[in-house]
């Protein structure tokens, strides 16, 4: 049995489990442990979904860039795969993000959206990445389109730190972060807040690596396919 | 919408976004497996038959 069947028969259970674990911790710490927020109620609860899923976003396309800039260096396939699965996981994030900002903002600034730096250039962001994964779809599959990919995965990457200077460059209605702040880690929140983010941060890392696991694995098995498909074609 | 609407809503949207993503790849992995499947079986026969 070929490496890509015997890894579809096995799904992962131990990284199921962990995620699993760690997203019921997380759900635990932010409705039971955490207490509410004074100044805007229990509305701050949106915190440990939002920032959390930005984070997932941020390094999926971190790992696209990576992956983007070993695939032109080394010219291997793998890591055109971890750079495509890890594009489709940031996607998806930056969606949550995209949605639940609006929904945090809306009670607290008492409208969905502004076209402020942070947003703004969020929306870039997953502008860029929809643009990279179009690109995929709709070009044929080879070398070529993981170069023009690669790219686009390298440079799509530099709008993440202008995203996060963003609230310290220019004036907006977003706040400036309150977790990394100049003065060290959570200086100044109170520490089950930090912990609860903490928990929130892992479970949704635990969560990536499991998507992960799945997406690579879809990918290799749409490998197997196409070498088994060409070593038809060149026998017959 | 009062808060714990808007509280509700990120739920919804977050565990049901997530929820989507995971089906769509389990479903894309089992159309996968069944092609990869019905590609060896074909493998097979044509090698018996030479």
């Amino acid at each position: 049995m070929s490496e890509v069947a015997q890894e579809t028969d096995s799904p992962g259970y131990g990284l199921l489990g962990l995620a699993g674990a760690g997203v019921m911790t997380a759900l635990a710490a932010i409705f039971i442990y955490v207490p509410t927020e004074k100044t805007e109620g229990i509305i701050q609860r949106i915190m440990y979904f939002h920032v959390p899923s930005a984070w997932i976003a941020f390094f999926a396309f971190f790992i696209v860039f990576l992956c983007s800039i070993l695939f032109l260096w080394k010219k291997e396939r793998e890591w055109d795969i971890y750079a495509h699965a890890s594009a489709e996981i940031g996607i998806v994030f930056c969606t949550l993000v995209l949605i639940t900002g609006p929904l945090w903002a809306k009670p607290v600034w008492g409208v969905w959206w502004v076209w402020d730096a942070r947003l703004t250039s969020t929306l870039v962001l997953w502008l860029i990445y929809v643009a990279y994964l179009m690109l995929r779809v709709q070009s044929e599959p080879g070398s070529t389109r993981a170069r023009y990919a690669a790219v686009i995965g390298i440079v799509g990457f530099l709008d993440i730190p202008l995203i996060h200077f963003s609230v310290l460059w220019w004036r907006t209605f977003h706040p400036s972060p309150k977790f990394i702040t100049t003065q060290g880690l959570g200086t100044g929140n109170d520490p089950s807040m930090n912990i609860t983010l903490l928990i929130a941060l892992g479970a949704f890392t635990l969560l990536y690596f499991l998507l992960m696991s799945l997406r690579v694995r879809l990918e290799r098995m749409k490998d197997e396919i196409d070498r088994i498909k060409k070593e038809r074609l060149y026998s017959h | 919408m009062n808060n714990l609407g808007y509280l509700f809503a990120v739920n919804v949207f977050v565990w049901g976004g997530v929820f989507v993503y995971v089906f769509s790849l389990v479903r894309r992995s089992h159309s996968l497996k069944k092609d990869l499947d019905l590609l060896k079986e074909t493998l097979k026969k044509d090698s018996s038959h030479e």
